[in-house]
Formats: C-alpha cells, structure tokens, sequence
C-alpha cells in the first residue's frame, strides 16, 4: 500500500509518517506544490493525503491536476478551512474525503482505511479480529457466527478501534469520531466510556474475547 | 439640569438682555426727567427776563400784579434768599375745574425805581408730565418689541447656525464600528470650526476604523497561526500515548496535557470563529428551519450525555424558519443548550421555548460570579467551571448582532434565562 502525504508542515508531515509505519504502508512525504508534481507525476499512490496551502500552489489544482490526467489515487484533504464551501469544492474536484485540521492521527488512519477499503476492497467488506468479524455491508458484527446487536454508536466506536487496532486511542478522538467537530460543545467525554463498557458487555455475552484495554486516563486500545 | 445648547443661548441672551434694557428704562425716564426740569428752567427764567422788562417798560403802573398761573409780582417780598432763584413745585387753584394743577415756580427779586420786588413766575408741569409719560410708554412699548425681536431672531439664528453640528452629531451617534458602513461628514458646512470639527472626527473615525480592522484581521491571523503548532502537538501527543511500556505515572501526565492541549485548541477554534464571524466571513444565508434543528441539537445532546441529564421541558413551534447562516444557527443553539446542561445543578431542569420569534432557554443553576451585563464578553466567565472558555456566550452574542437579533440574559430566583428574539422575517 503506498501512501503520500503532501504538507508543508514538516512536523505534522513527519507525525503522520510515524503513525502510518506501524501500518506496514509505504509512506513518502511532499513539502511543497511542486514536490508534490514530480511523486505524482513519477509514482502510482493508493492514497494521497493532500494539504491545500502549499507553498507555490494550492493542493486544489494539484488535485485537478491529477484527475484531468486521469489520475484514480484516492485522496483525502486535509485543510484548516472548515467552511462547508470548502468541502464541497474539495469533493468536487475529485477528493475521496476531507478532514479539517487539527484532526486526530487515528481519525486519519480510520478514513485512510475506509477509502482504501472502498477502493480496493473488490468485494471484501469484511474486517476481521480473532474471532470477530465486522461486514461493513451490512454494517453487522459477529462472534464467530452470531451476530452482536449493537447500536449505531457502539458500531461506529468498534470499527473505528478495529482500524487503529494496537493503539491507544484517546477518548476525544473518539469523541469527535462520533459527535463531529461539536463534541467540543459537551461538558465531558464520559459517555466515550459508557459506549465502550456496553460494547464490552455485548461482546463478552457472545463469548467474545477481553479484547478492549483501557490505557490509564488515556484512551482505549484493541488487542489483536 | 442641562439644557441644549439653543436653550442655554437662548436663556442667557433673555435674562442679559432683560436686565440691559431694564436699567436702560430707567436711565432714560431719569434722563428725560432732567432735561424736562431742564427745559422748565428755561422757560421760567424766560418769562423772569420778559415780565421784568415789561415791568420796567410800563406806565401808569397798568400791567397787573397777579396772573393766575403766570406771574405774581411783590413788593418788599418776604422769601428768604435761599427760596430765591431755585425753581420750587407748588399747586395753584382753578376755580372752573375745581381742581389743583401743578406748576413749577421760580422767585427773583428786582429793583425798579428804588423799590423791592419779588418776581414769581409760573409754568404748567401737566404738560410735561404728560410728555413725559407718552415718550416713555412709546420707548418701553419699543423696549419690549426689541426684546421680543432680538430673542426670537437670536433663538432661530442659533438654531440655523448649530445645524450642522447637530448633522455631525447625528451621524457620529449613529456610527457603529463593528459595521463596515463609512461616515461622511460634510467638508464644507459653511462655518469654519464646523468644518474642521468634521475634518478632526472623520481623521479620527478613519485612524479607529483602520486600528479595529488590523486588530480584527491580528485576531483572525493569530489563531490561523496557532493552529498549526496546535495540531503538531496533538499529533505527537497521539505518538506518544501510542507508545509501548508508559508508566501509570507518564501515562497522567500525558492525559493532563492532552486535555490542557484540547482546550486550547477549542479556545483558539472559538476565537478564530469569533474574527471569522466579525469579518464577516459566513455571507452564505438560506431558510432553516429552528425547530427541527433545535429538537435534533437537543435529542443529540441527551444521547452524548453521561450522567443525570437535568430534567428537560420543551414547547418548540413546528417549522419556525429563520434567514441565517446554517451553521452559525448551529453553533449559537449549540451553546445555549449546552450552557443549559452544564451550568445546572443536580436534579435542575431545562425549559426551552420556541415560540413566535423568540427562543427562550432556562435552566436552574448557581448565580453566576459576575454582573449579569458582563455575561456576553469574551473570557468573562459567570462559573468556576474550569472546562469553560468563556467564549461561548460571546459567540452567541456576536451571531445575535451579525443578524440584528436581540438577546438578554436574566437570573431570577436560581433560574438564568436566555432570550433570543430573532428579526420577523
């Protein structure tokens, strides 16, 4: 799986390269407009995760850039802008996703796989975890065969741990994950911890393995 | 008490003037006076001079020795010399009216033919009396007529002459900073030190207009700055809590700077929000439906809440729809409803009304720690809540004056209310 991250922020650059090692994707990074060209132009990316202020352009003509040359690699903006106008002119043009900074790095992972799952999925829409399996079709999990009843915020919260599986996850990502950007607005993330004490609960009635660890005041992590 | 500038002129003009012509009344009855007595000197030494001559010129001693209010000639008269030569007042008898007339009278003593007279002679002062009272009825009659003139000329005149400071006035009251609309005041009023007064506000005007501009866009800037280191820290934190083998210990510091970290980038977020509404960067507006957006904010609110959600009463109109901005609507029922949740007390309850034009949202809670009218500025928090930003109810406030939208803030008897009176469409 290849991946290429254009932004100018090399520290932000460098941060989401780290997170995606773990990932076993090969990662390249682009600091700027041109940069950017020459990978694109030279290399075939599964994804393409794209900044829009870049210096010596805007990554939204490097996008069309892309799609006028018939270009498919999947990509996700990342900006600062957070208008809908925004958005929509990103979609537009052809971006699979658009994520506003500051975003969480498991936010990012969740989309990357999400995209690559629907691009290059060809039919397999399953994620698996020892012995839970998630169709995301149906949008059903299972224990071995029996399916688990969960809610559509006890799904969301699943597959999200399922794509950031191995690492801790921070109760606001998951916040946001779940809530939107608005999730600022509420007093406490508390209800984090009461969506992930039901899912356990389901998933132990079915014989499913302890699979959720709690990491201190930190956040939630799924084991393989 | 104070009063405007026309008034005051005009009050200060009246009693100046009053006294003036006042003392300039009296002045001039004693003026007219004097030379009235004056006059009468004349005429009586006149009549001194004639009558002697007549005396001396006379033969047979035919000329009579009295007249009635003419003469009265003496011989070996008994005046004392200091009755002599001053005109003295006296009254003299007329039998056909019945009545006594006033005179003035001036004694002389001659010599004629080595005799001793004294020589009194008359001059009516009814006539002068009478003079003297029609010339001053006509000048007080004209005293009055100018008084009247003057102040009423003068009272108009001012009136013509502030108008355009009252134009100036007007307008700089009128103006409002945070509104992009420019003042023009007129260069050229007529009157100099209108002019220059209109030269020294618009300079002023401009000079706080370009200092709010650079402050509004420094704000905007800053936070689209901040952002960035913001979103660098967040990412490494998240690497970090990733991290294999953290001690419990590293492990709360670690959440206690990520929470630390959160908060300001939420701070940072409403405050980049807050230039971006002042700046006037959500032009976008449409028809939205309150209604169905404030049930959907309150159902999402109650889903993501842990704990005791307070207990909850709400009329809500069906399809009220208001011409705004979506997410700004957004954001300001956002808040409302969550300053409602948070700032309650256990076992409170929330009252939401949307009725007509108006929004009103209460909740039982604490007294805020301060002054009711200090509650929409930024970073004034009424709370100990450490969570709070004290932003929230500044946004509220700014989307409320982007959209002439009236909002008020009450506590009662451990109940605060928020009315938002949005503009009939």
């Amino acid at each position: 799986m290849k991946v290429l991250i254009i932004e100018d922020e090399i520290s932000l650059l460098r941060s989401i390269v780290e997170y995606f090692r773990k990932e076993a994707y090969l990662c390249e990074g682009a600091g700027s407009y041109a940069d950017g060209i020459t990978k694109i132009e030279d290399f075939y990316y599964d994804c393409i995760i794209l900044d829009i202020n870049l210096p010596g352009g805007s990554g939204l003509d490097l996008l069309r850039y892309l799609r006028t040359h018939n270009k498919q690699d999947g990509v996700i903006i990342i900006s600062a802008r957070d208008s809908l106008d925004d958005k929509i002119a990103g979609l537009n043009l052809g971006a699979d996703d658009y994520l506003v900074k500051p975003f969480h790095l498991s936010e990012l992972n969740a989309r990357v796989k999400a995209l690559i799952r629907r691009k290059y999925g060809q039919g397999n829409n399953q994620v698996a975890l020892g012995n839970l399996t998630v169709d995301i079709s149906s949008r059903t999990a299972f224990i071995g065969k029996t399916p688990v009843l969960l809610t559509k915020n006890e799904y969301d919260l699943l597959l999200f741990l399922l794509a950031n599986k191995n690492r801790v996850v921070s109760r606001k990502s998951i916040a946001e994950h779940l809530f939107g950007a608005e999730a600022d607005n509420l007093p406490s993330f508390d209800f984090v911890y009461s969506h992930i004490k039901n899912l356990k609960k389901k998933m132990k009635e079915k014989g499913a393995e302890d699979i959720i660890e709690t990491v201190y005041g930190l956040g939630y992590k799924i084991i393989e | 008490m104070t009063k405007n500038l026309q008034q005051k002129h005009t009050r200060y003009l009246f009693t100046r003037l009053l006294a003036v012509l006042l003392l300039g009344s009296i002045a001039f009855y004693f003026f007219m006076r004097m030379h009235a007595e004056h006059m009468q000197l004349k005429q009586l030494e006149l009549r001194q001079r004639n009558l002697q001559s007549a005396f001396l010129l006379q033969q047979n001693n035919q000329m009579p020795v009295h007249i009635t209010g003419e003469y009265d000639i003496v011989e070996n008269g008994t005046l004392s010399p200091q009755q002599l030569g001053r005109p003295r007042d006296t009254v003299v008898f007329y039998k056909a009216e019945n009545k006594n007339l006033p005179f003035a009278i001036l004694t002389r003593p001659f010599t004629a033919s080595g005799r001793h007279y004294q020589l009194t002679t008359y001059v009516s002062s009814t006539e002068i009396d009478h003079l003297i009272i029609k010339v001053f009825g006509t000048e007080a009659f004209l005293f009055v007529l100018l008084f009247v003139v003057i102040i009423y000329i003068n009272y108009k005149t001012s009136g013509v002459l502030w108008a355009p400071f009252r134009a100036t006035l007007k307008k700089l009251g009128e103006y409002d900073i945070t509104r992009q609309q420019p003042v023009v005041l007129s260069a050229d009023t007529g009157v100099r030190e209108f002019n220059e007064l209109n030269e020294v506000a618009s300079h002023l005007i401009k000079k706080n207009r370009q200092a709010y501009h650079q402050q509004k866009q420094f704000v905007e800037n800053a936070s689209h700055e901040i952002q960035t280191p913001l979103a660098i820290i967040r990412s490494k934190l998240e690497l970090l809590i990733d991290q294999p083998n953290i001690t419990e210990q590293v492990a709360g510091l670690l959440a206690d700077i990520t929470e630390a970290n959160d908060r300001l980038s939420q701070m940072n977020r409403n405050l980049l929000l807050l230039a971006k509404i002042d700046n006037n960067q959500f032009p976008g507006t449409a028809a939205v439906n309150v209604s169905a957006l404030l049930e959907k904010i309150i159902a999402v609110y109650r889903e993501h809440y842990s704990g005791e959600f307070p207990e909850i009463a709400t009329f809500i109109q069906p399809d009220l729809m208001i011409d705004c901005n979506m997410s700004l609507l957004e954001i300001l029922l956002n808040n409302l409803v969550k300053n409602a949740v948070v700032h309650n007390i256990p076992g409170g309850c929330i009252k939401v009304t949307l009725e007509g034009h108006s929004l009103l949202i209460a909740n039982s809670g604490k007294p805020a720690t301060i002054a009711s009218e200090r509650m929409f500025e930024r970073f004034s928090k009424g709370t100990d809540e450490t969570r709070s930003t004290g932003l929230g109810l500044a946004l509220v406030k700014q989307i409320c004056q982007l959209y002439h939208w009236k909002v008020d803030y009450s506590y009662l008897d451990g109940i605060h209310t928020i009315t938002v009176t949005f503009k009939a469409p």
